[in-house]
């Protein structure tokens, strides 16, 4: 028989899945809405076992009562545990993936796609992320470029390995456009291969239209 | 323990046996019966984080007694504490609770069991150890598992550890892991500084 925090525990499970990959799996969005309301149920009950007191109730001259509103509110509070966890688990995957430099919210339509490629009856190309994790990493994005433009002269999110040459070989994986580079413009188009200062393109092998070669 | 621990979370999942002190009309599902009262002396199988706070929330009173008392788990029981004394390496963990060393933790602080806590502090000394010395043979020699991703299922090494390697907690799991990846990085440097 299902018990109240069942749920909750499913959605901890996917979180602890989640830990251990390196994407972003789909969001949960009928577990998070069947947990919420099992919060809202169970506040309801908590309000109809009081409204006979009238505000005077007294735990220790009605005891089953008592314990029951225990169990209640520790249901609720194990609820908003869950969720808050499940939560912070993957807006923590989130920063990380934004630190990295991968444009999170291609990747995740492009994962979602892919997923569902082999049963494409489910609408295409949705996102594996809420619609509100969506602007969290948009906005997680401005604020990281904000406190970047205060160090012009370094990329904290560069690689943390000194290049050992100057210039590397490129192939393009899919296309860029035109990029302007101290030696000129070059065009990016998919399938080329360039011989190129990596400075200029480390942002683009980062977000995975170019791909380095030897 | 972070609150937002996904671990943490999930030992407060496990199972406690528990026994009602009062009669409670309205926890009837507690006991698959929604429909009847919920009688005193009904034992109920319930987690962790329920079965606390129900048994130390009334306990403080005077003429009070708790909700509920509760048992040590079968994880906990007799069966188990007698293999461990023999030889805590031959038990599997992992078959008794995902989360035996949280679980047990748990126990201890709402259990004063001497003895009991005693035979855990030198059950994970000894299979600490042990763990270290896979991960080290792991960790040293040319091993496929590349990165964090797939470390998680990553622990097939063959030979006579991988009984004992599968049958680690979700704690020793972690021991592990990062006993490997510190010898791997280890190694990995060494070989880095030879080249320059």
């Amino acid at each position: 028989m299902p018990m109240y925090g069942d749920l909750g525990n499913k959605l901890v499970q996917h979180a602890k899945r989640t830990q251990n990959l390196a994407h972003l799996p789909p969001y949960q969005t009928e577990l998070v809405r069947a947990v919420t309301r099992e919060v809202r149920d169970l506040d309801k009950d908590v309000a109809s076992l009081l409204e006979p007191f009238q505000g005077s109730f007294d735990p220790s001259a009605d005891q089953p009562t008592a314990c029951t509103l225990l169990v209640n509110h520790l249901s609720i509070r194990r609820n908003k545990r869950c969720l808050l966890a499940y939560h912070r688990t993957r807006t923590d995957k989130l920063e990380e993936l934004v630190w990295n430099g991968s444009d999170v919210l291609d990747l995740a339509g492009q994962q979602a796609g892919g997923a569902n490629g082999a049963s494409a009856a489910d609408g295409g190309a949705s996102s594996s992320l809420s619609p509100q994790e969506e602007d969290y990493v948009r906005q997680y994005g401005d604020l990281l470029a904000a406190y970047k433009g205060q160090w012009t002269d370094i990329d904290l999110t560069g690689s943390l390995e000194p290049p050992r040459d100057l210039f590397i070989d490129v192939r393009v994986l899919k296309d860029a456009g035109e990029i302007q580079t101290e030696y000129g413009a070059i065009n990016l188009t998919k399938n080329s291969q360039f011989y190129v200062r990596q400075g200029d393109v480390e942002r683009l092998i980062a977000q995975g239209y170019l791909q380095k070669l030897g | 323990m972070s609150y937002y621990d996904i671990d943490s979370i999930l030992t407060d999942a496990e199972k406690i046996p528990c026994t009602f002190q009062l009669d409670i009309p309205d926890l009837g599902y507690l006991d698959n019966t929604p429909t009847q009262p919920l009688k005193a002396g009904t034992k109920v199988n319930l987690p962790l984080w329920l079965a606390e706070m129900l048994a130390i929330a009334n306990a403080s009173d005077t003429e009070g007694k708790p909700f509920v008392t509760f048992d040590l788990p079968p994880a906990l029981g007799n069966d188990v504490v007698q293999a461990l004394k023999a030889d805590p390496r031959a038990v599997p963990l992992r078959d008794q609770s995902a989360h035996f060393y949280g679980l047990a933790t748990q126990m201890m602080e709402l259990s004063e069991e001497q003895e009991l806590a005693a035979i855990l502090r030198k059950t994970f000394v000894i299979r600490a150890s042990e763990v270290a010395l896979y991960a080290r043979k792991v960790g040293g020699v040319g091993h496929k598992g590349k990165g964090g991703a797939d470390e998680g299922s990553n622990l097939g090494v063959g030979g006579a550890g991988e009984d004992f390697l599968r049958a680690l907690d979700e704690w020793e799991r972690s021991l592990f892991r990062k006993a490997h990846d510190g010898t791997k990085s280890g190694k990995e440097w060494m070989e880095g500084i030879k080249k320059h």
